[in-house]
């Protein structure tokens, strides 16, 4: 190798190493990168929610037929799940425990509240005014929660 | 009255063709997410495809020639190639994108996962670039795509405020949470898909297909100047509907089903049902156009016969390229990648792309050997050096906006 070349080499493997060390199996934000990864998280998760509330108003007001409505809200309730898992598996930083704790609940039951909604279309029952009512209340407390 | 029932076809299917899976995604996520604030990015790029498009067209119809025929012979092979490797990277991801699209829009009729709808896709669109006339896929799939303007009528009947849609088309109206640099890089996203690179190859090459002559220019630039703006109303009206029902409810649109909820809500079943049948005409017209492009591009490049108007037997190498292009498509939705983030990269890739596709266009535009009293006049220098310094822009911020914003996240 020439001499001249050394320096390339070094800044290539400096890279590398960068690179790996941020390709670890958990990923460990500070509080502030925390935050705004859980506000995104509330945010996206709120927008799948009221994807399933207008696709099922418009399913029982007969505006969609069962295949569309049903593919809305499997990919809803997949979004909502993968944005649960990501957060998950985020290292909560020192002082955020509560927060988490609160986030991750809502985010949970986000992912079941939708795939209750997705299990009704399914079996083609679109006029449960009650689940209605609570993806209207959950959307309303994950918009709040997200900053 | 042929002549003029000529015209009238070329705009119908001019307007039902403008739109494909890039539009229909990047208008409906801007929609959502800033109103109408970018609706001039909108029109700005439709312009600006307009004025390459009249100047591909005008080429192929004096010089009986497509694009990348003259851009090696004008420019050398170093700029044709340059200009073939950007061009035809993109159009292949948005073949790849437009394929993928196809089997969303199935999806929504059949509920089996795209997955399992993406070779059946490939294998038509395969079939029909072998074996349909270019005339029949670009009339057939052309009138079909005007099934859109399901949007424009479900937009009229959410009654929205219009007072407040048309006053948030000002950049200074954009919502308060979103970031400028989001901004910034959807409106490149948007340019990029207004504007996208394979739609002068495919209307240039589709000249010579159609063996346009100086006397089509009249013909040609109706459908550009009445057909292409035309379209581009589809395009706002995808997003005025999201920005009624979306953006007041904070739905980020992340799906093709998602698209069509507005028109559902707007006008219902039949209307909805109509909308996804434009869906399944935009995205397989485009996956024509752009396999057809890729083909095109290639063999225009090498010097070797091409098109729908030689026999199959004649083109051997171009048959191909098409039927090689769409293995690739196919082969690369199997690995179960998201079509949606496949067409979100395809947009603003081809924002990198216009400087290589556009600047030769316009060298070429300008040269009387090749076009002879129809060079460009005044008017359409100005306005193609004032496109290529907007172009050069947009090209230079997209990679730096993607990083910064984790591609639109924020």
């Amino acid at each position: 190798m020439k001499r001249s070349q050394r320096p390339a080499v070094v800044a290539v493997l400096l890279a590398l190493a960068l690179l790996l060390a941020g390709c670890g199996v958990v990923s460990r934000p500070g509080p502030a990168a925390w935050d705004d990864r859980a506000a995104q998280a509330l945010t996206d998760a709120g927008s799948e929610v009221a994807t399933a509330r207008l696709a099922l108003e418009s399913a029982r007001k007969g505006r969609t037929w069962s295949s569309y409505t049903t593919v809305l809200l499997a990919e809803a309730e997949e979004a909502a799940g993968k944005v649960e898992e990501d957060l998950s598996r985020l290292q909560v930083p020192a002082g955020r425990a509560d927060a988490a704790a609160h986030v991750l609940d809502l985010l949970g039951r986000a992912v079941d509240l939708v795939g209750e909604a997705r299990a009704h279309a399914v079996s083609g029952k679109y006029d449960d005014q009650a689940l209605l009512d609570q993806l209207d209340r959950l959307s309303d407390e994950l918009q709040q929660a997200a900053p | 009255m042929k002549r003029y029932f000529a015209v009238l076809l070329g705009i119908l299917t001019a307007i039902g063709g403008f739109v494909d899976i890039g539009d229909l995604v990047t208008n409906a996520q801007v929609g959502a997410r800033f109103g109408t604030s970018l609706v001039g990015v909108v029109a700005l790029g439709v312009v600006g495809i307009c004025v390459f498009a009249e100047m591909s067209g005008r080429i192929a119809a004096v010089s009986r020639r497509a694009t990348f025929d003259l851009v090696r012979e004008r420019l050398g092979p170093r700029m044709g190639f340059l200009n073939l490797v950007g061009s035809m990277l993109v159009t292949l991801l948005t073949f790849i994108a437009e394929i993928g699209g196809v089997a969303l829009a199935l999806q929504l009729v059949s509920s089996l996962h795209h997955l399992l709808i993406v070779p059946f896709v490939a294998a038509a669109v395969w079939l029909v670039l072998w074996r349909a006339k270019f005339s029949s896929i670009e009339n057939v799939l052309g009138l079909m795509g005007l099934a859109l303007i399901g949007f424009a009528v479900a937009l009229w009947q959410l009654g929205p405020d219009w007072g407040q849609l048309v006053a948030g088309v000002s950049p200074a109206e954009k919502p308060e949470g979103e970031g400028w640099a989001t901004y910034a890089y959807f409106a490149v996203a948007l340019f990029g898909a207004a504007m996208t690179p394979y739609e002068v190859f495919f209307f240039s090459s589709g000249g010579v297909e159609e063996r346009w002559t100086s006397k089509d220019i009249g013909v040609m630039r109706a459908n550009v100047f009445i057909g292409f703006p035309l379209g581009g109303l589809l395009s706002v009206a995808i997003a005025g509907c999201a920005a009624t029902v979306f953006l007041p409810a904070g739905v980020a649109v992340e799906t093709l089903g998602q698209v069509g909820l507005p028109v559902a809500v707007g006008i219902g079943k039949i209307g909805l049902a109509v909308v996804v049948l434009g869906f399944f005409a935009a995205t397989f017209g485009a996956a024509c156009e752009t396999g057809l492009s890729t083909g095109y591009s290639l063999a225009q490049y090498f010097g070797f016969p091409w098109g729908k108007f030689v026999r199959p037997k004649e083109a051997a190498g171009f048959h191909i390229i098409l039927l090689l292009a769409t293995v690739v498509a196919a082969g690369v939705l199997l690995t179960g990648v998201d079509p949606i983030m496949v067409t979100e990269i395809s947009v603003v890739f081809s924002a990198i792309a216009l400087p290589l596709t556009y600047f030769p266009i316009l060298v070429v535009a300008n040269d009387p050997d090749y076009l002879g009293e129809h060079v460009n006049g005044p008017v359409a220098n100005a306005l193609g050096v004032f496109y290529l310094v907007v172009i050069a822009v947009a090209a230079l911020a997209a990679i730096p906006l993607m990083a910064v914003t984790s591609m639109g996240q924020g």
